[in-house]
């Protein structure tokens, strides 16, 4: 952050404005432009600071009205990125503005990519994982503990990736880029979600049978236990890993879920389970 | 049933129109509904246990790029308060949020494309006439005219289907329940699946395995299970961080190092390895 001691006072108030107003990016989305508008409204504060000129802020509004789309909370940094080339467009007469929604497209895709898998794919599995096994034992502190563990580091990126995107510009994420970084980021990431999936197949995904056979009064065999025996919990893991694999077929979500209801349905009147 | 539909939507409103508002911030989620919808009605210690079991099977239902299966958000919440006013527990839950998130889906998606969307064109008109004001009243206006008709939905079916879903409910025969609490340990499969799709990548999937039995043989708690993976990832991305680093050293320098060919540059690898 030493590059923040060139950033003035003003800039770093509508920088935090700019923090805020990103919070409603998809308040009104809508499916021709996804976030256009939330874009639009956070850009304002800097659009209104660097052209006084009525027919120049048209134009930056109309520039920021474009399609945008990208993980949520990566969205600061590339706002961030936009309002420092406002500022240099707004200076520059030379200055190219179509480079702005250059950079914003180039960057949305792949950040959503690194994004969605980050946010969504690992925080929050985390997040619920930890705070489902809390609430099925009943502690009413479970939706505390889900929002603070992903909000927290998700707000905090947020903030930062707000004055990181304004301060480093846009040179420095390809260089991020090439160097493979960004690479070996969402691999590492993908790693703890890929243990926590399995963790939580483990955990969450249930399945004991009634199955046994009887001589005499007595119980001799029980197919739970011989199962538990080959390996402790095969049939969910062998549940999951068909539906993990009938996806990758295509099949649809819905068509899986009414699949396994049906299936539920027949273990329990065949009084397998 | 008056008192539980108005707050039924107005929860409805407050987390999956808010998440939408606030930027994602799961308030959307069975995990947080589902004890809210408890608080409200009175029953909170249920609305946990109910709202942790349908996180289980909703935690691969996530909206990404617009493709989903189901809005859990709508889902809880009336199949919470259902489960309470009727009693029944997930059980009942269960079998009502399905169905209640399919349509909650695709009334969420009418909304979206059929209301809201005509708005895209009135956005654009407004930016180039440089009329900020109204953008921003549009941009929440935009907000409170789709969460005002989605928590509709809620209000009216509570209202409307309590009679027919406490009848349905009754009805249900006991071989069926069996086959829904045996649904409620299996569905969260699906949702595994689609955490894995995502994840999913040839050269790292052995993970998943590693992360199964931790669970399955040591019972080893998710919190820890978190903090391990994490010290896994640290240490393969610098490994991954210190190679990639000597794949570019070996590509700046190699008319120097590698004359003969294949050979040389193993040695260069080699000799640079041990310099670090």
């Amino acid at each position: 952050m030493s590059k923040m001691t060139n950033v003035s006072k003003d800039e770093k108030k509508m920088l935090r404005k700019m923090f805020w107003r990103a919070f409603t990016l998809y308040t009104a989305v809508t499916p021709a432009k996804q976030g256009a508008s939330g874009f639009c409204y956070s850009m304002m504060p800097f659009i209104d600071h660097f052209y006084k000129d009525a027919k120049q802020k048209k134009d930056a509004l109309v520039r920021h009205m474009a399609y945008f789309n990208t993980t949520i909370p990566l969205s600061t940094f590339i706002m961030g990125i936009a309002a420092s080339m406002e500022k240099e467009n707004s200076k520059n007469k030379d200055f190219d503005a179509n480079s702005i929604n250059a950079i914003k497209s180039s960057l949305m895709g792949p950040l959503a990519g690194i994004g969605d898998s980050f946010f969504w794919g690992v925080l929050r599995v985390i997040a619920a994982g930890i705070a489902v096994s809390m609430g099925q034992s009943g502690n009413i502190l479970a939706p505390i503990v889900f929002l603070l563990i992903f909000n927290i580091p998700t707000i905090l990126v947020r903030y930062y990736g707000t004055f990181l995107g304004y301060t480093l510009g846009s040179t420095y994420i390809e260089k991020i880029y090439q160097s493979g970084l960004i690479h070996i980021l969402t691999k590492a990431a993908s790693i703890v979600g890929l243990i926590m999936v399995g963790g939580m197949t483990s955990q969450m995904v249930k399945f004991t049978t009634t199955i046994s056979m009887s001589m005499k009064g007595e119980s001799v065999l029980k197919l739970q236990g011989m199962l538990d025996q080959i390996f402790v919990g095969i049939v969910p893991l062998g549940i999951t890993l068909l539906c993990f694999y009938l996806l990758n077929k295509k099949v649809s979500i819905n068509y899986l879920i009414f699949g396994v209801i049906g299936l539920s349905i027949l273990l329990s009147v065949f009084h397998i389970a | 049933m008056l008192y539980e539909a108005i707050i039924v939507s107005l929860i409805v409103i407050a987390t999956v129109g808010g998440a939408e508002l606030l930027g994602m911030t799961m308030l959307n989620r069975p995990i947080v509904i589902g004890p809210l919808v408890g608080l409200a009605l009175g029953d909170i210690q249920s609305g946990v246990l109910i709202g942790a079991s349908l996180e289980a099977v909703f935690m691969g239902v996530v909206n990404i790029g617009g493709a989903s299966a189901a809005e859990p958000g709508l889902a809880t919440a009336v199949g919470t308060a259902f489960a309470i006013t009727l009693g029944g527990g997930a059980g009942v839950a269960l079998p009502l949020a399905i169905p209640i998130g399919i349509l909650g889906l695709q009334v969420k998606t009418l909304l979206y494309v059929g209301v809201i969307g005509f708005f895209a064109p009135v956005f654009d008109r407004l930016a180039a006439e440089g009329k900020e004001r109204k953008i921003v009243l549009l941009h929440y206006g935009a907000w409170v005219l789709q969460w005002g008709l989605y928590g509709l939905l809620p209000f009216i079916g509570i209202l409307a289907g309590s009679d027919a879903i406490n009848a349905f409910v009754k009805a249900i025969p006991q071989v069926i329940m069996n086959g829904l609490n045996i649904c409620g340990g299996l569905l969260p499969a699906v949702g595994m699946a689609m955490l894995l799709k995502l994840l999913w990548d040839k050269k790292i999937y052995a993970f998943f395995f590693l992360g199964f039995i931790l669970v399955a043989y040591l019972k080893l708690p998710l919190v820890a299970l978190a903090v391990l993976g994490a010290i896994i990832a640290v240490t393969i991305a610098q490994r991954d961080y210190q190679l990639s680093q000597l794949t570019k050293k070996m590509n700046a320098a190699p008319a120097t190092a590698a004359p003969a060919g294949n050979a040389g540059q193993m040695d260069t690898e080699e000799e640079d390895f041990f310099d670090e």
